[in-house]
């Protein structure tokens, strides 16, 4: 072996060293649990399968988009912020003049047979600005000010969000919010004020009669699901028997009866109550090793947050974290009932482009951080 | 380069904690939902997933002695609603149209509770080609609206013996609740009346069930499971249906025999013929109904005829819900207690002058015949029905004071029901100075038992009443050697394949002795009734003997009821007719004739094949 070649496998070694393979796995597997549930749900439908050709194009995009902001220095991106932000509100607009109108709600755009959700890309804008503007207080936030300023920056996108409606993305805006103000170096006095001040703002909505009346009736659902047995609380029901029924093992792969026999309805098993399928079909040891997997790349986020030595990059990091902690709590912790049934998507598993993308490309901005751990 | 502090990483260590605090959250949930409640929940995927959808079991036939067929099932086709379109009133509407139903009336069966919540309600039975036609060229216009077939009875020899067969109705929510109906669902035919309600259990057979694997729209997708319905079993009755043909047309005929001799509101009557021992051969009611209305449900308008007074109750069988002064017939009874007690012996006459005197001037009495019948010995007070013979009986008896005439009539079966399996049989009744008191408790005047009470019931008057079953039964049980038999109808059930699961005999009920001197006197008399007496010439040229006794009995504020209670042969009786026409006059020239009728029919076909019939 020649002293080149050996040099050369050094540096091939330091690379490997600055990609966090845990990262990747992880999230690859997540996506493969998806995808393996996705399948599982096609066998029994009329569909096509058209739910899992879609998937896979929107994954291979996602990985496109992981590789290059991993490689792209996510600190750069402090200089566009501005631009960054204000094409957030563009995209936000956008769906109110252009939009599309399904469920209830007109939160996509329509792109050729794909349709987009400028909210899920808000998501990672969000993180982003915030970051910046955080980042420059160095993990001092106790000028009242700085707070404020803060807060009002998230005021626009997280309203115009809810106007489209789309309460469960404006719900992880604001635990983005307030997880990264905690790291940020938010007090717990200022903490308990604020959170003061918006139960107010929330009794406020609430007086003025601003929420949606199906928004209003899952929140009472979820309080008492048995109020409507056939109603809003039909798809939480028939969620927690298809779970429940999963029993230790589970049904088997493609034995899912809850899913296959539209028990569970086919306009949300795919998107906000795949886990039910989940854990049907894999009962609590599949459930708990989901779980597992969503431990050990939470853990790979806290550690790229620990590692960073930067405030931009730490913080970012927290974002992300806090989008998929919240995220997976509320999906979850709906399809199991201890949560409101808000229509949150689980990371990475869920069916849907825009979180794909906004989910892969999370990932290649915290590789992207952790090469960067030592600049 | 950012200086990141402590404090920074002391918060980042909250963070971490919030989020371990998260999956330990989600971890204890899914255990609690999967490990410790996982086969609750596996259960009700299993609710969801598996419905079960019963299978009607065909009822079992009823069949004449001769195994001749009188109910059957054909296939009729039915309309029925899916239960998930309970909320759909222009469904309904339509629906309603399509049947000429009242909307009320399919609302209520679409939405009634069944057992099986996802089975079809019924909402119409029979449906008529017509509708058939229409419906399947609209079929599109009425989404879960369904055309099923399932059995109905078929009645081959029309409506014979209708009121003892029977006939079906949906069972009521009242029934539903008891524990007999368990295994039923509303709208599931269920005897009404007769033997189809008395043998219900034996008919009606088990239902089967389908285990199906439905979607959440409750479409049937594949059938997991099935247990078979066990079919009904089949009833061979002891009805001879040509006999019961002639009871019925002799019965018409009579009736119409009294309103031509000026009876004019002769209406209704019954007839029941029966072998010694209990078993029935015919019961014939009058007015009668036809059982094929009730197929498909009784109309409204149909029913309100059933329930009129005006048309005497139709569905009333009155051989064994209607309970009459037996008169004259009753005088055997009178004559058993008096030769019983020994207050006459077979050799005692009196002297009848038209006029009894027996109780004082004030409360004379009048023989049917006033002009008087002289002096008559017991055979000859039979005979000829002399009502002041059985006056001085009646008296005697008072005069013991120990309720022998009441104590005789109950120990041939007047007073309570002779248990024959049949529904709503009534006890008659026998009247006690206990009982008249009883039932003038708020009228002291009245409640005193004088001797012409007892005079009276001798000769079957004044509060005593027995059904005409009741009536032949008593006359079995003087020809039958004192055994009061059991009354029934059904003589074999056949199970599947044919096995006998259930076979009647004879049963004894109560049974006193009488010496062949007493009986010989009575059956002399009863004989002497259709050669000489109050039913002379009726039976003349028949080929077989007959014994019988004539009874006109009066009805306060009604024309005379015509009885006449007869056994054949008169030696060795193998039949006991007993008859009853109200507001139908005499019984000599009203009822007696039909029972000849009868007579002649069974012993003209007898001539051809007498081993058939024994």
């Amino acid at each position: 072996m020649t002293r080149d070649r050996k040099i050369k496998i050094k540096d091939w070694r330091e690379n490997l060293k600055q990609v966090d393979i845990v990262l990747i796995a992880t999230a690859i597997v997540l996506v493969a649990i998806g995808v393996l549930a996705l399948y599982a749900m096609s066998s029994g439908e009329e569909s096509d399968g058209s739910y899992l050709k879609k998937q896979l194009v929107w994954i291979f995009i996602g990985l496109i988009l992981m590789v290059a902001l991993a490689l792209f220095n996510y600190s750069s991106l402090r200089n566009y912020i501005v631009i960054i932000y204000g094409a957030n509100i563009l995209f936000l607009f956008t769906v109110f003049i252009k939009g599309r109108v399904a469920l209830g709600a007109q939160r996509w755009i329509q792109v050729g047979s794909f349709s987009f959700q400028p909210s899920e890309l808000s998501k990672i804008l969000i993180i982003l600005t915030l970051g910046a503007y955080l980042a420059e207080r160095k993990g001092d936030l106790s000028d009242w000010r700085d707070v404020l300023r803060a807060v009002v920056y998230m005021i626009p996108p997280i309203l115009l969000i809810v106007l489209q409606p789309d309460l469960g993305t404006a719900l992880v805006l604001v635990a983005i919010t307030i997880g990264m103000l905690m790291v940020a170096g938010i007090t717990p006095k200022q903490i308990l004020i604020l959170a003061l001040v918006a139960y107010l703002l929330i009794g406020f909505v609430i007086k003025l009669d601003l929420l949606q009346d199906y928004q209003m009736e899952r929140l009472v659902v979820f309080f008492n699901p048995s109020v409507d047995p056939l109603g809003s609380g039909y798809n939480l029901r028939q969620s927690m028997i298809a779970i429940g029924s999963g029993g230790i093992l589970g049904k088997g792969l493609f034995s899912n009866t809850q899913s296959r026999l539209n028990f569970l309805p086919a306009a949300v098993r795919h998107t906000d109550f795949i886990f039910a399928v989940i854990g049907e079909e894999l009962g609590f040891i599949g459930s708990v090793l989901v779980i597992v997997i969503f431990f050990l790349i939470m853990s790979r986020v806290i550690q790229i947050a620990v590692s960073s030595r930067n405030h931009f990059g730490l913080l970012v990091a927290t974002g992300i974290g806090s989008m998929w902690i919240f995220q997976v709590l509320v999906n979850i912790g709906m399809t199991i009932g201890i949560m409101p049934v808000t229509g949150i998507p689980l990371p990475f598993i869920s069916y849907g482009g825009s979180a794909m993308l906004v989910n892969m490309a999370s990932v290649g901005l915290l590789l992207s951080i952790y090469r960067r751990r030592w600049s | 380069m950012d200086e990141i502090g402590d404090t920074t990483q002391a918060r980042l260590r909250i963070f971490a904690l919030t989020v371990l605090a998260v999956f330990a959250a989600l971890t204890i949930r899914l255990w609690f939902l999967q490990g410790v409640q996982g086969q609750e929940f596996k259960r009700l995927s299993e609710d969801n997933r598996i419905k079960q959808i019963a299978i009607h079991a065909p009822r079992g036939q009823i069949l004449d002695r001769n195994a001749k067929p009188i109910v059957k099932n054909r296939a009729s086709i039915i309309l029925t609603i899916e239960p998930e379109k309970i909320d759909n009133d222009r469904l309904f509407k339509k629906v309603a149209k399509l049947l000429q139903m009242d909307q009320a009336e399919v609302t209520r069966k679409a939405r009634s509770q069944n057992v099986n919540p996802i089975e079809p309600r019924t909402i119409k039975q029979d449906i008529s080609p017509d509708v058939v036609a229409y419906f399947e060229e609209h079929k599109d216009e009425y989404i879960g609206v369904e055309l099923e077939v399932r059995s109905v009875r078929d009645y081959p020899l029309g409506n014979i013996a209708a009121h003892l067969i029977g006939y079906l109705g949906e069972l009521s929510d009242k029934e539903r609740a008891e524990t007999e109906f368990a295994g039923y669902d509303l709208g599931d035919l269920v005897g009404k009346g007769g033997v189809e309600k008395e043998y219900e259990d034996l008919l009606a057979g088990d239902k089967g069930t389908q285990f199906v694997e439905v979607n959440a729209a409750g479409q049937l997708l594949r059938v997991i499971d099935k247990k078979d319905a066990i079919p009904g079993n089949n009833i061979i009755l002891t009805l001879d249906t040509d006999i019961q043909a002639s009871a019925e047309k002799a019965l018409v005929k009579a009736i119409a025999r009294a309103k031509r001799d000026k009876f004019p509101r002769a209406s209704a009557g019954a007839i029941v013929v029966m072998e010694p021992k209990g078993e029935i051969l015919a019961m014939a009611s009058y007015p009668t109904f036809d059982p094929e209305m009730f197929i498909g449900g009784i109309s409204q308008a149909n029913w309100s005829e059933m329930i009129d007074e005006k048309n005497d109750y139709p569905l009333n069988n009155r051989a064994i819900m209607s309970s009459y002064p037996p008169g004259s017939t009753f005088k055997v009874v009178s004559a058993i207690a008096g030769l019983k007690t020994g207050v006459i012996s077979t050799g005692t006459t009196f002297v009848c002058r038209g006029r009894w005197l027996g109780l004082g001037k004030q409360w004379g009495k009048w023989c049917w015949d006033r002009s008087g019948h002289g002096r008559q010995s017991l055979e000859g007070a039979i005979r000829i029905s002399c009502d002041t013979y059985f006056y001085e009986v009646g008296n005697m008896l008072y005069k013991r004071g120990e309720n022998d005439l009441q104590r005789w009539a109950r120990r041939l079966g007047v007073g309570s029901k002779t248990g024959i399996d049949l529904p709503s049989e009534v006890e008659g009744r026998v009247p006690t100075p206990a009982w008249k008191k009883e039932l003038n408790k708020s009228w002291v005047e009245n409640q005193q038992w004088f001797p012409g009470d007892t005079v009276n019931m001798a000769i079957g008057q004044g509060d005593l009443l027995a059904t005409p079953l009741q009536v032949a039964n008593m006359y079995a049980a003087l020809v039958n050697g004192g055994v009061l038999y059991k009354p029934h109808v059904v003589k074999t059930v056949k199970g599947l394949e044919g096995r006998n699961i259930y076979r009647a005999s004879p049963k004894k009920g109560r049974e006193f002795d009488l010496s062949q001197d007493d009986l010989n006197v009575i059956r002399r008399g009863l004989r002497r009734v259709t050669l000489d007496g109050t039913a002379k010439g009726i039976f003349t040229g028949l080929p077989v003997t007959v014994s019988g006794k004539t009874g006109t009995s009066e009805v306060a504020g009604k024309d005379d009821y015509a009885l006449f209670v007869a056994y054949a042969p008169a030696e060795d009786p193998k039949y006991i007719i007993s008859i009853i026409v109200e507001q139908g006059g005499h019984g000599g020239s009203t009822a007696a004739p039909a029972a000849r009728e009868i007579l002649e029919d069974i012993y003209s076909s007898n001539d051809s094949d007498e081993g058939s019939k024994n």
